[in-house]
């Protein structure tokens, strides 16, 4: 059982926790209020959104560069391996034209097949699909920044804007429909 | 004159040969966007958005009654089909009598990004089919589709078997798992989903990576230096132009239909196993009974032949013929190759099947 010291206490301690929280909340959003002054209210508010969408940028921006890295690892390895068996088939590089040029062909044929390989394989293809996946969600994070910024300019955001392609898209098919049903009765009528 | 290096003077002579050329070379070659690449005149017969259904104009006595509409790809556009006159896939048929209709599929905005095979398949392909039989009498149209206009080509066969007389496809895309080559592999591995929501349409510069990712250093270096070499040769830098032109004109792919056919063509195959679904309706490869021609190249790397091969097998059709060509996913259409082999083939088989 509790005592009514031991509840005062609690009390005071629920109170305590409460104020500072509240405070806290107050004091933190008294920046944005400052600059949230007007028709940049809006802005204040969702700044918040601006720093989240910083925030977990970084994370996919990591990624992403991860993923270029070894992007361009694989080109380095196949351009210095291809260049190695060059250098082999063609230990020195001839001076004289018809050997250039057949020098050129062994060249282009080596560098090509060795490329060819590396695009040809899963390796790359994958990791590959992961950077453009990447790349995409720092493009995703990007356009909700943007969307934020046209939202506070009471501009349409980009989902408004699919929102808008959507609903033309389904109106066209149906007034497509709509007129092949009309041919279609004006044809049965006049075939009649 | 005492040569220190030991250079091969023929070396120094081509190296100022090309450099000669090089300085010359804007005075002998109209700049790509100075070419007009609509070469065969056609009338725009039927319209529908930014889709055009282009009507050329005939060279000779139509000898084929049936009317041919050709669907091109959605990658680049329809020129490369006429794009010089003695490689014109379109004027070559028009010589032959062939009543030559094409589609072009203009260049999708944002405002397409929600059109869908349904939208190209059961709309315009539909409705130029509708067209055409209006307007000539006919009652029914042979088709060809070429890429991926083969795969659009294929889901209305099957979707609308009636309506066709005969089916030609040209290096179609058809069973993506069977895809042996760099575009197949980077499709196998793309996020569709993620690229359609986040971007929309797909975009052109896509397609350039994939484009720059096929035989980079013969297409990337040696084709140019064989341009600055041969800047003397009219006709051959008139052609190289016109198709740098025509490589580097890539409209975006609407999204969904970019979403679907990545999905359903290439990473669960459903195309061939005659699983997917357009508009509602399950394309079913056996309902393809018209004669069916299908044209495939060994040296395809854009669409290897296992992948086009498989709809040969998998349609109804009694009377179906499968020519392999030796040449590329180009060269089938516009060289002089596909002018002396592939055109004449396949105006005869048009011609024995076309309604007397």
């Amino acid at each position: 059982m509790q005592t009514s010291g031991t509840k005062k206490a609690q009390e005071y301690y629920k109170h305590v926790s409460v104020f500072w929280t509240d405070l806290l909340s107050l004091m933190m959003s008294k920046p944005y209020a400052l600059v949230a002054a007007g028709p940049m209210r809006k802005f204040g508010t969702n700044m918040k959104k601006l720093t989240t969408e910083l925030i977990e940028s970084n994370d996919d921006l990591v990624e992403f560069n991860t993923r270029l890295a070894e992007y361009y690892k694989q080109l380095t390895d196949t351009w210095t391996e291809a260049q190695k068996q060059f250098n082999k088939k063609v230990p020195e590089i001839p001076n004289d034209a018809e050997h250039i040029e057949a020098s050129k062909r062994i060249w282009i044929d080596i560098f090509e097949n060795n490329f060819t390989n590396l695009f040809d394989s899963p390796k790359f293809a994958e990791n590959f699909g992961k950077m453009v996946s990447t790349e995409l969600e720092l493009a995703k994070h990007w356009n909700n920044m943007i969307s934020v910024l046209l939202d506070n300019a009471n501009l349409p955001t980009r989902d408004d804007i699919t929102e808008v392609y959507k609903e033309l898209h389904s109106l066209k098919k149906r007034i497509t429909k709509m007129e092949k049903d009309a041919n279609h009765r004006m044809v049965m009528k006049n075939g009649k | 004159m005492v040569n220190e290096l030991k250079i091969d003077p023929k070396l120094v002579e081509e190296f100022l040969s090309i450099n000669k050329n090089i300085f010359e070379a804007p005075k002998l070659v109209r700049a790509p966007d100075e070419i007009n690449l609509d070469m065969t005149p056609y009338d725009v017969a039927y319209s529908e958005d930014k889709v055009r259904l282009l009507h050329f104009h005939p060279t000779t006595e139509r000898q084929i009654k049936t009317p041919l509409v050709i669907v091109y790809a959605l990658i680049n556009r329809y020129h490369i089909l006429d794009i010089h006159p003695q490689k014109s896939w379109v004027r070559n048929l028009l010589n032959q009598g062939v009543d030559v209709y094409l589609v072009d599929w203009g260049t999708p905005t944002n405002t397409d990004r929600y059109m869908g095979f349904d939208d190209y398949v059961n709309g315009y392909i539909d409705n130029c089919v509708d067209f055409i039989t209006k307007e000539t009498g006919e009652e029914t149209v042979s088709m060809q589709g070429y890429c991926t206009g083969g795969t659009l080509a294929t889901v209305y066969a099957a979707l609308h078997p009636k309506r066709l007389q005969t089916l030609t496809l040209t290096a179609p895309v058809i069973d993506g798992k069977k895809d042996t080559t760099v575009v197949g592999n980077l499709a196998k591995h793309i996020d569709a989903d993620k690229l359609v929501d986040t971007i929309g349409n797909m975009p052109p510069e896509f397609m350039y990576f994939v484009f720059s990712v096929l035989k980079p250093f013969e297409q990337g270096f040696e084709k140019y230096v064989n341009f600055f070499k041969n800047i003397h040769d009219k006709d051959y830098v008139e052609n190289f132009i016109r198709v740098e032109k025509w490589l580097s004109d890539t409209p975006p792919i609407p999204g969904e239909l970019f979403r679907q056919w990545i999905k359903d063509v290439y990473q669960e195959n459903l195309l061939i196993q005659s699983k997917m679904y357009v508009g509602g309706k399950q394309v079913s490869l056996k309902n393809i009974d018209m004669p069916l021609l299908t044209q495939v190249a060994v040296a395809d790397h854009l669409v290897s032949p296992e992948c086009s091969m498989p709809i040969h097998y998998a349609v109804s059709s009694q009377d179906k013929s499968l020519q392999i060509y030796t040449t590329g996913h180009v060269g089938m259409i516009a060289s002089s190759f596909s002018q002396k082999r592939v055109l004449p083939e396949f105006g005869q088989w048009l011609k024995e099947r076309s309604k007397k």
